[in-house]
């Protein structure tokens, strides 16, 4: 009786898993399916409601190109992102390394304290980083965007705990060989961790590409502005064009899948600990 | 080539001392082993030597330079250890090749020297591959091979062998002591396997508790241990522990009561102890037998588990209320289980420990081996 309950059960539980899986991926995907199928409908078509391809696309897109300066936008969003990624990058997993690799007294408090600012809300930072880009005359510059960007708590803390895999005796062997520490950093740790950076220049990638409450406040020019502030302006117009901004949604959304699918297997293996 | 000196050195981890007043001289082209237990700080001196460690306290000379301050890469040593360290994105020649590159050597010398080492250890065909493409056995001839090409003064070897299998285990051993017999450089070599030490050692330092409980060739160690630790440690399977009194001394032999109320004269120094004190004798498995003559003592035996490996038979069981005796016989003797038996044992071959377990029995080393 048991025996024959047992595979039942099994079949079960196995149904609501694949149940619960494809709910949650429907849920996942259907902002993108909207997303697509707006992009190809009229603005009252998609507020009547209607769900089905139409026959607006080239329509919207002409509207889109017409409207924004695409180049230049995707130039200033692109130059952000990556620079701001980048940089983040080496600072982080600098900083990361030199936690975990170097001993001091202080080293555990100072790593409390980073780990401490994590719990400011941003909008507690957003006036002061303000005053502070305003005097340092950076004011609708990307630099505004990029600098406060760069230490990133987070990717530090990602950068350390990766580490802590990363062999020791690969240290100790490249110090006896009387490799430099900075050569030791760039020629061992770098090329031994990279899946840790492939993951880590995912999520930052990302983070910047999408950003957008800070670039709103101190990018003001339209000439400096990123694609998702001119989104923004077009969808917050008196009478906005949703299949218009869906276009833009849609190209704007392409390049982070675009990093994501080219880098997926880097990612797992960063998120699961680079060093096999 | 180096000679290696240690002057009181020490080691203190915040309050913890892990290497206490460590002083040691290692000659020329001498193959040094440190053993002891797990814990007793024989990776930590090793390290020390080379300078991954800093060393808290004392001097150490490499070549007669005073070392304590100086870098890892202006020691003159190269180290393997136990995990290979190979970097894992460089191929083979270009592991071996690193440390010169790094260094601005050039391009044809580094070439040069690492089809040399290549040569020396038969690995000419695996320049091109991976780590992760090659057995334990390759990882660690890449290891070597990387800390051959460098032209050390002084080898450190940090337990190299231990993640291979036994087999293998056997085949590096012997390239390591032909490796010593060709270059003829200052080797140190840590491990906690005794077969290792006493088979490429000239000298064994055993240590505990970050002291040197005793210097000495492999056979000083094994025939004449200078405390009970050093004598439970070297010898496998471990030396036999029986309790006795000592009752008096006379002409160079300390005569001792055992268990069974049996008394044996042994030739011992005389150390002043006070008739009735406790003292303990060793004796070996091997040195057990089962038939004698009238130089040898005797004392009961109950097998309680009999182990036949074919080439020998070793019997576990008690003897004078001491459990876990153990006896290294012929292997083609069956002895059965709970079988009472008579062992003879020579008295030349007892090992003698006062209470504090220092020996005092007078031992001798066969000729030629002792340091």
């Amino acid at each position: 009786m048991t025996q024959s309950l047992q595979p039942l059960r099994l079949r079960l539980q196995q149904f609501l898993m694949y149940g619960f899986l494809l709910l949650s991926a429907l849920l996942s995907l259907f902002p993108f399916l909207w997303m697509v199928i707006s992009s190809t409908n009229t603005t009252a078509d998609i507020n009547q409601g209607k769900f089905t391809i139409g026959s607006a696309l080239l329509e919207n897109i002409h509207k889109f190109v017409t409207l924004v300066d695409l180049p230049l936008v995707f130039w200033n969003t692109a130059k952000i992102a990556l620079l701001t990624t980048a940089l983040t990058l080496l600072v982080a997993s600098l900083a990361g390394y030199g936690f975990e690799v170097f001993r001091s007294r202080l080293r555990e408090r100072v790593y409390q304290l980073l780990l401490l600012t994590m719990m400011i809300p941003f909008a507690a930072l957003m006036i002061p980083l303000f005053t502070m880009m305003a005097k340092a005359g950076l004011l609708n510059t990307h630099w505004a965007v990029i600098l406060p960007a760069i230490s990133s708590v987070y990717i530090i803390f990602y950068f350390r705990q990766c580490t802590k895999a990363f062999p020791r005796e690969l240290l100790d062997a490249a110090r006896v060989d009387g490799v430099s520490e900075w050569k030791i950093f760039l020629f061992v740790y770098f090329p031994v961790m990279r899946s840790t950076y492939a993951a880590a220049f995912i999520i930052t990638f990302m983070a910047n590409w999408n950003n957008f409450l800070w670039p709103l406040i101190v990018l003001q020019s339209t000439e400096m502005k990123t694609i998702n502030l001119v989104l923004s302006s077009l969808a917050s117009a008196y009478f906005p064009d949703f299949g218009v901004v869906m276009v833009g949604t849609i190209l704007a959304t392409l390049p982070t899948v675009i990093v994501f699918f080219a880098m997926q297997k880097q990612f797992v293996q960063g998120m699961l600990g680079s060093v096999k | 080539m180096a000679n290696i000196v240690m002057k009181n050195m020490v080691k203190q981890y915040d309050k913890a001392e892990t290497i206490r007043n460590v002083s040691l001289e290692i000659e020329n082209g001498e193959f040094v082993v440190f053993v002891g237990p797990s814990g007793c700080g024989k990776s930590t001196l090793l390290r020390m030597i080379a300078g991954l460690e800093s060393i808290s306290g004392g001097e150490l000379y490499i070549d007669d330079q005073l070392m304590n301050h100086r870098a890892p890469s202006e020691r003159g040593v190269a180290m393997v250890f136990q995990s290979y360290a190979l970097y894992p994105h460089l191929n083979v020649a270009e592991n071996m090749g690193f440390g010169l590159k790094m260094n601005g050597v050039d391009k044809q010398e580094i070439a040069r020297r690492v089809t040399i080492a290549a040569k020396t250890l038969q690995m000419e065909s695996l320049l091109d591959r991976k780590p992760k493409d090659m057995s334990g056995g390759q990882r660690q001839r890449v290891a070597i091979g990387r800390a051959i090409v460098r032209n050390p003064k002084v080898f450190l070897f940090d337990e190299p062998l231990s993640n291979l299998d036994a087999e293998l285990r056997v085949e590096m051993r012997l390239q390591i002591a032909k490796l010593h017999h060709e270059l003829g450089n200052t080797m140190v070599y840590v491990t906690h396997d005794q077969v290792e030490a006493m088979t490429l050692a000239d000298k064994i330092v055993v240590l505990r508790s970050g002291q040197i409980e005793q210097i000495g060739s492999p056979l000083t160690l094994y025939h004449a241990p200078a405390n009970l630790f050093v004598a439970g440690f070297i010898g496998s399977p471990k030396m036999n522990f029986l309790e006795g009194r000592f009752r008096s001394y006379q002409q160079g032999k300390a005569t001792i009561e055992l268990a069974d109320g049996q008394l044996i004269t042994l030739p011992a120094r005389d150390n002043g102890l006070a008739a009735g004190s406790p003292v303990t004798i060793g004796i070996r498995p091997e040195h057990i037998a089962l038939t004698g003559d009238s130089s040898h003592f005797r004392i009961r035996f109950q097998s309680e588990v009999v182990e036949r490996l074919g080439n020998a038979t070793y019997l576990f069981g008690n003897s004078l209320g001491t459990n876990g005796f153990k006896i290294h016989i012929a292997g083609d003797r069956s002895v059965k289980l709970y079988e009472d038996l008579d062992l003879v044992i020579h008295t030349a071959d007892c090992h003698l420990f006062d209470p504090q377990g220092i020996a005092f029995g007078i031992r001798e080393v066969p000729a030629g081996d002792a340091l």
